[in-house]
């Protein structure tokens, strides 16, 4: 038995795999105890612990720390800096995130100034020591540092990425005198630019004491409940790391719950043999999407830990830079309960702003601002009664959207239509954004939609893009936390290298590299891929090719930076960074595909559902069909917890793997 | 009308997708970095259709530049074209502009963008010399003319740096991309479709922004700012709010012999950027906005000189105080911040085949609900600072020092945030341009609040303390020492209203002294 879990802001989702079948189980989270919720999916889904082998978890704990949850006490942190460094940390890159707002706000600096302290020492860019370390100044601050009582102290020095040897020293002095826990920048990220390094070493440091109580607290409950199996985190960049990992690099997991969706996509996409897939997820307040090519999820090296988005990216300063690797996912704000409303020019306008799930859409009987959801449930889209049970209130739709009718001048159905236009039309925005960002087009990737909201957007924006097909998959509506069932292993290193290439120096670099990872995954079936960071000498922006040599890895960079912007040069090349990830493979469910033949099956009933005319559209349920059947559009297709939406003219054919393709 | 919402967001992506191939395919980190460019589509009467939000000094007056653009040439062929001539393109000469035509069987519109070129040729490594007295000493003029590889070649020949055709380059790719999404716009929908949508997505950004002129009601304000040269240059300005909003820099100051003149393309970005701060940050860009404002500003002064006056700091300095103000004018009716420290704080280092350039933040104005902000970029600029493991690497100079600026920040009931301090060490002869502004004068307080700390720019050559004024560009000799210290913002409220614990906080985390608290609160 397989097991994931997924503690999430209001819900903790439970997947499994019994050997031949997926289940999922649903329920709330209690925020103040997380394992309480857990054990209660368990219970609910009526496992026997003793049988599960593996267990991932994922968790939003982390970002939580970083949106200030009153429960959730940060550490006691200090930081040492290079005298006269001290707020870069506070500083930052210096740009506001909000170009017009005069009361623009900057996100709080991580620790105070008082808790940031200066030593004299002082090493170039060439690693050469320029002013030693003054160790009996660094002695004096560690006394300090001892009597004021803090928990752990981070020592992040200037161009300690290419000599580490003052920060080395700093620590020794630090830990004999103050006897806590010292973290160094060159350990956790020996990258340049001195405020990512910093960011990203103190990020982690806040997170470590947490994350190991909360994990030790979960592990020994599952134990003492007779969990005998091996026990996996969630990585944001969609691998899973064992404990002594995720204690060592809590930041790498921050964001692992909606990383699951695309390490989902990546595994399905192989089953339906597509190379290139993009992940649409839409849910109740935001839509993220993802890709991923030759069945891999594509990654980020840089993300900022409760950042603002704008237009599907993040805005750049709003939060707390991490370097590791991150799945990349654009995200708009644009979900089911995404409020509808007229501005001062009088234009139809949707979100940001949503209802949540509190009042929630108009027709969910509590609020009465025209949502998303309102609008699908007046243009038929939706049925009145949901796969689920719960009862829609239609009358409460129509008066909502019929306030903006008024306003407008228009018929309630056409801002209705207008409504999923517009919202189609941004979050095909940050779609388009995912993929053209890295040099991709459209055309060539299928899209996967999932998600509460996604399977009823999904073939319009589909259309919009041009992408080959859209996807629905089984249980659309929990799809994501497949994922966690569907994960690797994996440990991500990254080393500066940033001088001329040297090919046995290189190597060696790689091996001691590997030889580390190696010894953190300690596992026999791990698979190393070595990879360098390369780019014109001159430019700022690295391309990430895989290490064969450094001959032929430059060839493969100027091809890729052909294909990504259109030009190649004749100018130097440089190696930025080493990196060397190694993949530890681990037991994932293997589902049985079911024998396809082809049918047409027979609609429950039908109803008029507006696709810019009325049509008589007719219904089917999804648990109904089975492989083989192929839908004409119109249809609609409603299970437990979605409803997928077939346009006219397009052709529905559900495959061997529960899948439903949409094909024009 | 859903059609026209439809058709305006798209265009407004392909703006923002122009902006992420520049950003991308760039070479230098001017452009990389530190996203001092923008993108926009133009219709082809020259009208600004979408701009992607890149930096505001861009905003109005790549509006101003295109409309001058299109006119100048008679016959538009399928080609790229340039110009960075500031009183065509309204920016100054770092700025460089392509344009391409869109053709569907007959000219549909322009895509167009801006990227600074960190060195145009003339005088001095940088292009922004204080020295300059006219425009040809700023640097290689190039008049709208079709980009060829001889233009390429001619231009190549007059500039210090090799990265600029890889910019030029960046630039051209962005435009095409920009090209084909329109095309493919158009084949969605239509010529017609498209041309009304744009032409409706105009009248009705004219209409929100009336509708919002409205809500503020009708006014009437004035206000003065300096700008610093040899003596203060008044900006003179009236807003007059009454249907649209007027705004007029009669009795502004005559233009100078010296770089600080600002092309009116800037003036009109300052007003522009100013107003929609106050009207509503998030107001669409394009030219119905631009219709709902009247500025008038006299020929040959500061605000709108005649060629060839120099004008390189007039985008980064005068832009700035035209901010302050219009805010200062509307700071007697509206709640606004104080001062904020008002400059760009431009350094320019270089020396022989390179040249390193940045601009500093300061401390923005107290808020009348809060404190302003430490070590922050303001008004017309946003760019990101250049790290120092970066800086390192590229050119012969060691960082000493990066830190906020204790005690700069102007006391109040809210406190004006901080200055920067940044300290180089020259590792090589080089010569260096300081342009920064608020030196001599202070940026102000308001309803009792105190003024921010001034600029402060020195150099230390063998232990000698050499002054600098703030606008000057002198000759280092390797193992030179410069210290940058930028303007701190200006208080808000009486500083007796201040709040004990908000004093307490300051002093212990040392961004104030105590001899500050005594000052202005009295006893600590």
């Amino acid at each position: 038995m397989l097991v994931g879990i997924d503690i999430g802001g209001t819900f903790t989702d439970l997947v499994y795999f019994d050997g031949s079948n997926f289940g999922v189980v649903k329920v709330l989270t209690t925020p103040k105890r997380p394992a309480v919720g857990a054990l209660n999916a368990i219970e609910k889904a009526g496992i026997n612990l003793g049988n599960v082998k593996i267990l991932v978890h994922a968790t939003t704990l982390g970002t939580n720390l970083f949106l200030g949850q009153e429960h959730l006490k940060p550490p006691k942190v200090a930081l040492v800096t290079t005298k006269g460094f001290r707020d870069v940390i506070e500083i930052g890159r210096q740009r506001r995130t909000e170009l017009y707002n005069l009361f623009f706000e900057k996100p709080k600096p991580l620790l105070r100034r008082r808790d940031r302290f200066e030593v004299e020492e002082r090493i170039n860019s060439k690693g050469e020591v320029v002013v030693p370390l003054n160790e009996e100044e660094m002695r004096r601050i560690a006394e300090i540092i001892k009597e004021r009582g803090y928990d752990i102290v981070v020592v992040s020095f200037i161009n300690s990425y290419v000599n580490p040897k003052h920060e080395l020293k700093a620590k020794e002095i630090l830990e004999e005198l103050c006897g806590i826990e010292v973290v160094t920048s060159h350990e956790v990220n020996p990258e340049y630019k001195e405020f990512e390094r910093t960011s990203t070493t103190l990020v982690n440091a806040f997170l470590k004491p947490l994350m190991s109580k909360y994990l030790n607290e979960l592990i020994s409950e599952l134990r003492s409940r007779g969990f005998r199996g091996r026990f996996y985190v969630m990585q944001s960049s969609g691998g899973i790391a064992n404990v002594e990992m995720a204690v060592e690099k809590p930041a790498m997991f921050i964001e692992s719950g909606p990383s699951a969706g695309a390490v989902a996509v990546a595994f399905f996409s192989e089953l339906t043999g597509d190379r290139n897939a993009i992940g649409f997820d839409m849910g109740g307040t935001t839509a993220k999407a993802s890709t991923i090519v030759d069945h891999t999820p594509e990654v980020t090296t840089e993300y900022e830990v409760g950042g603002k988005v704008h237009a599907g990216r993040l805005v750049k300063g709003s939060g707390y830079p991490v370097r590791f690797p991150f799945i990349d996912l654009a995200e708009v704000s644009a979900g089911g309960g995404t409020i509808a409303w007229v501005d001062e020019g009088g234009a139809l306008r949707v979100g940001p702003i949503s209802a949540g799930a509190d009042p929630g859409p108009a027709c969910y009987g509590k609020g009465d601002k025209a949502t998303i959801t309102d609008a699908n449930l007046v243009l038929g889209r939706l049925g009145e009664r949901l796969g689920s049970g719960m009862r829609l209130d239609k009358e409460r739709a129509l008066k909502a959207i019929g306030k903006l009718a008024d306003e407008l001048g228009m018929d309630v159905t056409e801002v209705a239509w207008g409504i999923v236009r517009i919202a189609n039309t941004i979050m095909s925005k940050a779609l388009r954004m995912v993929t053209v960002e890295r040099g991709h087009d459209p055309r060539d990737f299928v899209m996967f939609a999932f998600g509460g909201a996604g399977p009823m957007h999904g073939v319009e924006l589909g259309e919009e893009l041009n992408v080959k097909a859209v996807v629905i998959p089984p249980n659309a509506g929990v799809f994501s936390a497949y994922g966690l069932l569907l994960a690797d292993l994996r440990v991500d290193l990254v080393k500066s290298w940033l001088k001329p290439a040297k090919e046995d120096e290189m190597e060696e670099e790689f091996d001691g590299m590997a030889k580390k990872a190696l010894e953190s995954i300690k596992m026999s079936d791990v698979k190393i891929f070595k990879a360098v960071d390369l780019r014109y000498k001159g430019q700022s922006y690295e391309i990430t090719v895989p290490w064969l040599g450094v001959e032929e890895s430059e060839r493969i960079f100027h091809e890729r930076h052909e294909a990504l912007y259109g030009f190649r040069l004749d100018d130097d090349v440089e190696f930025v960074n080493l990196r060397v990830t190694a993949i530890g493979f681990v037991d994932k469910p293997k589902p049985v595909g079911k024998e396809v033949e082809e049918h047409e099956p027979k609609p429950e009933y039908s109803r008029e559902v507006f696709f810019g005319d009325w049509f008589e559209t007719p219904v089917f349920k999804r648990e109904m069909l089975k492989p083989g059947a192929v839908i004409e559009g119109q249809a609609i297709v409603e299970s437990y917890d979605t409803v997928i939406v077939i346009p006219p003219d397009f052709r529905a054919f559900v495959d061997g793997w529960g899948n439903v393709r949409v094909v024009r | 009308m859903i059609t026209v919402e439809v058709i305006r967001n798209s265009t407004e992506f392909i703006a923002e997708e122009m902006g992420i191939v520049l950003r991308n395919t760039a070479y230098s980190p001017n452009i990389k970095d530190r996203l001092d460019f923008s993108c926009a589509i133009v219709s082809r009467e020259g009208d600004l259709v979408a701009q992607a939000e890149h930096i505001p000094v861009h905003l109005g007056s790549l509006a101003v530049g295109a409309k001058n653009f299109v006119e100048c040439i008679e016959e538009f062929e399928d080609a790229i074209y340039v110009t960075n001539d500031p009183y065509v393109a309204g920016t100054h000469l770092n700025d460089v502009m392509l344009l391409k035509p869109v053709f569907y069987k007959e000219l549909i519109c322009f895509v167009v963008n801006k990227a600074h070129h960190v060195d145009v040729g003339g005088t001095t490594p940088g292009s922004m010399s204080m020295d300059a007295r006219d425009l040809y000493a700023e640097g290689l003029i190039i008049p709208p003319t079709k980009l060829d590889d001889k233009v390429m070649e001619f231009i190549k020949a007059n500039v210090r740096t090799s990265n600029f055709v890889g910019d030029l380059k960046a630039q051209i790719a962005s435009l095409k991309v920009g090209e084909k999404r329109i095309l493919e716009l158009i084949d969605k929908f239509g010529v017609e479709t498209l041309l009304d949508s744009w032409r409706e997505a105009m009248d009705y950004t004219e209409r929100l922004t009336k509708a919002k002129i409205e809500k503020l009601g009708e006014f009437e304000c004035e206000g003065v700012d300096y700008v610093e040269y040899e003596k203060p240059l008044n900006i003179n300005v009236r807003v007059v709010s009454k249907g649209k909003i007027f705004v007029d820099f009669s009795g502004t100051h005559k233009q100078v012999k010296a770089p600080l003149n600002a092309v009116f393309g800037v003036t009109v970005a300052s007003t522009s950027f100013a107003l929609k701060a106050v009207l509503d940050p998030d107001l669409p860009m394009n030219h119905g906005f631009l219709r709902a404002i009247e500025i008038y500003a006299p020929e040959g002064t500061l605000v709108n000189p005649i060629k060839p006056a120099p004008v390189s700091a007039g985008n980064v300095e005068t832009s700035q105080r035209i901010v302050d103000a219009i805010f200062k004018a509307l700071a007697e009716i509206f709640e606004i911040p104080a001062a904020s420290h008002g400059s760009m704080n431009n350094v320019i280092i270089g020396g022989e085949g390179w040249a390193f350039y940045e601009t500093l933040g300061g401390g923005s104005g107290a808020r009348p609900n809060g404190d302003g902000i430490d070590g922050i970029h303001v008004n017309m600029t946003n760019t990101m600072n250049t790290p120092v493991e970066v800086i390192e690497r590229e050119y012969p100079i060691m960082v000493l020092e990066y830190s906020l600026r204790e005690d700069s920040g102007g006391a109040g009931k809210f406190r004006g945030g901080l200055g920067i301090r940044r300290v180089y060490k020259l590792l090589s002869d080089a010569t260096l341009s300081i342009i920064a502004d608020r030196v001599k004068i202070a940026p102000w307080g308001l309803k009792g609040g105190k003024e921010g700390e001034r600029g402060e720019h020195y150099v230390l050559r063998n232990g000698n303390r050499i002054e600098l004024s703030g606008k000057e560009t002198i000759e280092l000799k390797a193992g030179d020492i410069v210290v940058v210290n930028t303007p701190g913002g200006g208080g808000y409220g009486d500083p007796k209203e201040r709040d004990r614990s908000r004093i307490l906080e300051d002093l212990e985390d040392g961004k104030v002294s105590e001899e500050y608290v005594r000052r202005w609160f009295g006893e600590v």
